[in-house]
This record gives C-alpha cells, sequence and structure tokens, in this order.
C-alpha cells in the first residue's frame, strides 16, 4: 500500500475530508524544505551548555539537535514541551520556521 | 484579529522576545486552551500567564468533549503521517477550537498549517506563525530588525524562502 493509500484510508476510518493531492504535496515540500533544519542545528547549538544540563534533559536536548521537533521529544522523554522549549533557547537549538 | 489561539510553544518564544507586548497589537486577547496550563513549569512563563490573565489580555479556555473529538482526528492523521513534525494533543485541541470557532491559530509547527490547507473541517482557521505575526506588525526596516531581535531573542530561524517572500534581507 503506497503512502497516500494509506493516508487516504486513515482519513476515511477518521471520517476527515481530506484533499488528499494537496496534502501529500505539502508534506514533500515541507521534507524538502525542512532537510538542512539538522546541520543548522548541530553547528548553532551551545554543546557546553547541553552537556551542562542534567539527565534526562541533555539526551533530550541531544535528539532535539537531531531532530528538530519538540513535541517529538516530549512525547519520546516525557518532558513537558514548555520545559523543552525554554531549554531550546538557552541551548541556542535553532527553531527552524519554513 | 482580536482573538486568537496561540500554541504554547510559540507564546513561550514570544514571551521571551524584547517587543513580545506588541502581539496585543494584532490579538486584543490570545487564548490559551486549559488542556496548555499544565505545560507550563518555569516559573518565568508561569508567572507572565498569570499576570496576563489578571490582566484580561490571556483567556484560559475549559476543556470541551466536542472540541476534543475534532482535536483527536486531527491528532491521528498528523501524527500519523511520516514527514510532518508531531502535534501534541493541546495543540491539537487549540488548533480544533479555533477552527470550530473561525479565528486565527498561532504556532511555529509547520504541521497546523499542512493540515489546514488540505482538511475541510480546518476550513475556517488561519494558521499564522511567529513570521507571518512580525510581517503584520513592522514595516520596512523596523521589520528587519524586529526578525533580527525575534531570531537573536528565540533562536527562531526563518527560512531563506520565507524571509524573500516577506522582503526581509538579512
Amino acid at each position: 500500500m503506497s503512502l497516500g493509500e494509506e493516508i487516504a484510508r486513515l482519513a476515511r476510518i477518521l471520517g476527515l475530508e481530506l484533499d488528499l493531492e494537496s496534502y501529500l504535496k505539502a508534506v514533500e515540500e515541507l521534507t524538502r524544505k525542512t532537510a538542512e533544519g539538522a546541520e543548522l542545528r548541530r553547528r548553532s547549538a551551545d554543546w557546553a551548555y547541553i552537556e551542562s544540563r542534567p539527565e534526562p534533559l541533555r539526551t533530550a536536548l541531544k535528539l532535539l539537535v537531531e531532530t528538530g521537533d519538540v513535541k517529538l521529544v516530549s512525547a519520546v522523554t516525557g518532558i513537558s514541551p514548555e520545559t523543552l522549549e525554554c531549554e531550546r533557547i538557552e541551548a541556542r537549538i535553532p527553531r527552524l520556521v519554513v | 484579529m482580536s482573538l486568537a489561539v496561540a500554541d504554547t510553544c510559540l507564546l513561550i518564544n514570544w514571551l521571551s522576545f524584547r517587543r513580545w507586548e506588541d502581539i496585543f497589537r494584532l490579538s486584543h486577547r490570545v487564548l490559551l486552551p486549559g488542556i496548555m496550563v499544565p505545560e507550563l513549569r518555569s516559573e518565568r512563563v508561569k508567572s507572565r500567564v498569570e499576570e496576563l490573565a489578571y490582566r484580561g489580555r490571556l483567556v484560559i479556555l475549559p476543556r470541551v468533549d466536542y472540541v476534543d473529538r475534532e482535536a483527536l482526528r486531527i491528532f491521528n492523521l498528523i501524527n500519523s503521517t511520516p514527514g510532518l513534525p508531531r502535534i501534541d494533543e493541546p495543540e491539537a485541541y487549540g488548533l480544533a477550537y479555533a477552527a470550530l470557532h473561525g479565528i486565527p491559530f498561532l504556532t511555529d509547527n509547520a504541521s497546523p498549517k499542512v493540515a489546514a490547507r488540505s482538511l475541510s473541517s480546518l476550513r475556517g482557521v488561519v494558521v499564522y506563525d511567529s513570521l507571518d505575526l512580525l510581517v503584520m506588525l513592522y514595516r520596512g526596516s523596523e521589520l528587519r530588525s524586529a526578525v533580527e531581535e525575534f531570531m537573536s531573542d528565540t533562536s527562531v530561524t526563518f527560512s531563506k524562502e520565507r524571509l524573500r517572500e516577506a522582503g526581509v534581507e538579512l
């Protein structure tokens, strides 16, 4: 089953009316635009600050550098998005808005 | 826009911005779903949120079942789509609430913008990110200064493409 078919099936199950073509196109465009984000975050982050943080925050910040996704890191580590966002600012990890 | 619903991360970034009070020139009141409040742990953010609530600038929305149902559907679709940044329950709730009432939703997460363009249930909602807000607030050289200050204060970076579209050269 292709990604498009999977998303269309999920939308049907959820009872959502979705313009599949524009949705997939937007996702593809977003993936392209955010591709350089990880390198930017690695380069700009304050690694001394990150290494100085206690666990599990240190690992969470490293994960944030790699993924750039606060909500994902929050879900995986159990650290609140608000704490992560405040720590992200302190650690100078760029949040790329595309 | 006299009212807007905000995601917690965007609100935190704006509260870190030296010109943070300017957001209220655009939206007289910012609505924050009550489901987002337990996310607030930092004393600095909590005290500012309490002060804004006291001044009537920030309104904490109650949790309602029928918004929750729509939020769950949005949450499931976005988080099942590879390539889309994750959305959490409070953000999905805020987006569903904004759509239901036809008021703007403020977030720096790209997923709600993508969803709002393609889902019929979200047709009523306009999603703005921080750069959209800065463009609405400032013009010309003041916009450029504000963007630089915002990026410095919050470590939010705007893509070159978005800056070009906004007419900002850094």
